[in-house]
């Protein structure tokens, strides 16, 4: 069944009302709906919420600075992207707000970031050490950190 | 390098009948992600293309000393094989779309896949057929306690894991499930469903995400907060909201048999009819077809096809996958013979593959 308001989407909402004299049928879609006023329209998604409230901007926005990528509390806004993991630090008085109206909520309950060995990060710049002593032909160094890296079990040591 | 179609669906269409969810019939597939970024890097909004490989090769040595499967560079894999990983549920529609260096990493069961750079630095999610979300974050927290014993993730006390947008801030936990619905649809009760969920802060849209249409009775539920629950309570409200919809959708189902047990029999045997003998089908009639199909096993009116092929055929009659599993480039004109002679093969000999 068509809408019979725009007579050209699917009528997906009934209304059914019953006054003295006769009795009212309506079948709208929902942008039909909304345009008369009989449903609020939709509920907004968190990210709609964000790119509302993100349009409120102040004159100091660009003030506001992430010391360690630089990213200003106006890019911020811009863009609704964070650029490090300190910009939440650096902007949080000001965002506060903004996250809680996201979420409902502005405390995280649920699990926590194991403090990683970062095993990985480490290998990574042992072999660039490894390649470097090699290329300046520092032996000693090099055997030392191919010593390391079998420490942490890595086996193809180039 | 070939990518495989069928090895890339077998999250869907499991040898081992362990690992398929509850409610296969009416719940399609279920999926958890998480996204991770790593403390050290700047995230995407203020990447460079070195650390972006940076990325790519810490991750890399991650995988090799902590987990089995395969690493692929994007840029190196052809359009085709992109999009198929696309339409296989490996990866975003928005990750194919970048410039900068990206990477996956899909484990050796294929049920587990690592998007690395995308829209945060890590995006792991792990797949199942049926409604499986409580076994499933099991195996991907599994695999997000590597990544982040080996690289270290943004945390903060108050926030939570540090994402990119906002919106995704605190547990980074999406859960989803893709249900068919075609009973609530014909009795119009849908959208009344759905809005419901709506206003509990679960979110529906089609089954490729974001703005992407309902086809075929598939309709994709997430939840949408991300802050303030734990995972466990985030997956659990999102089970005890499929439930309730399985039940309505089961009555729904009830109530159109008793009315017109005749006229469904009849369309679910005339599709059934369609796919096993047209000369040429495109993927959205198929997807329209299958719904009819999906239905009529659920409801036990066709019992020699089960839906693990329904499953397979709904995944490799995409655009993609279709020319994959052929291994070559098609037409669009052709693609839709193929993909007509490649369904009347299945059904015909549901056995072979």
């Amino acid at each position: 069944m068509l809408c019979d308001d725009c007579k050209k989407h699917p009528a997906t909402i009934f209304f059914k009302e019953v006054l003295p004299d006769r009795t009212v049928e309506l079948h709208l879609c929902e942008q039909c709906a909304a345009k008369r006023g009989l449903i609020s329209t939709k509920k907004m998604s968190p990210l709609e919420v964000m790119h509302k409230l993100l349009k409120e901007k102040d004159a100091r926005d660009a003030e506001i600075i992430c010391p360690v990528c630089y990213l200003s509390l106006a890019e911020f806004k811009r863009s609704g992207r964070f650029g490090c993991s300190h910009c939440i630090n650096a902007f949080d008085p000001h965002i506060k707000e903004l996250i809680k109206k996201i979420h409902h909520s502005d405390k995280h309950i649920g699990r926590k970031s194991a403090s990683g060995r970062k095993r990985s990060i480490e290998i990574y710049w042992l072999r660039k050490e490894l390649k470097k002593a090699l290329e300046q032909e520092a032996y000693e160094e090099a055997a030392r950190i191919r010593d390391r890296l079998k420490d942490y079990g890595v086996e193809d040591i180039g | 390098m070939a990518l495989k179609i069928l090895d890339n669906i077998r999250w869907l269409t499991p040898a081992n009948k362990e690992n398929q969810g509850e409610h296969p019939e009416i719940v399609v597939s279920s999926r958890i992600r998480l996204a991770r970024n790593i403390d050290t890097i700047p995230f995407e909004m203020k990447m460079k293309n070195k650390d972006a490989r940076h990325l790519l090769e810490l991750t890399q040595s991650a995988i090799k000393q902590r987990l089995q499967g395969k690493f692929y560079e994007i840029k190196k894999l052809t359009p085709l094989e992109k999009e198929s990983l696309l339409e296989c549920h490996l990866i975003s529609p928005g990750f194919i779309k970048k410039d900068s260096p990206t990477g996956v990493f899909i484990n050796d069961k294929r049920n587990i896949s690592v998007m690395i750079n995308e829209e945060d630095h890590l995006r792991i999610q792990g797949l199942s057929g049926g409604l499986n979300l409580i076994n499933l974050s099991e195996k991907v927290f599994d695999v997000e306690e590597v990544f982040g014993d080996e690289l270290g993730y943004a945390f903060n006390e108050n926030y939570g894991f540090l994402t990119s947008c906002p919106t995704n801030l605190g547990t980074g936990l999406r859960a989803s499930v893709i249900l068919h619905l075609p009973g609530l649809v014909f009795t119009n009760e849908v959208d009344k469903v759905l809005k419901g969920a709506l206003q509990i802060g679960i979110a529906v849209r089609g089954i490729y995400g974001e703005g992407s249409e309902i086809k075929g009775s598939l309709f994709q539920i997430s939840n949408q907060y991300t802050l303030g629950l734990k995972e466990e309570d985030l997956i659990e409200q999102i089970r005890k909201l499929i439930h309730m919809i399985i039940d309505i959708e089961l009555k729904a189902r009830d109530v159109i048999l008793k009315k017109a047990h005749y006229e469904f029999e009849d369309k679910v045997f005339r599709s059934l009819g369609v796919l096993k003998s047209a000369r040429i089908i495109s993927s959205d009639e198929v997807l329209n077809l299958l719904s009819a199909l999906r239905f009529g096993i659920g409801m036990g009116i066709i019992k020699d096809i089960s839906l693990d092929l329904v499953n397979e055929l709904l995944i490799v009659s995409r655009p993609a996958n279709i020319q994959l599993y052929y291994g070559m480039v098609l037409e669009e004109h052709e693609r839709d013979i193929r993909r007509a002679e490649y369904i009347r093969n299945r059904l015909n000999n549901p056995g072979a593959n």
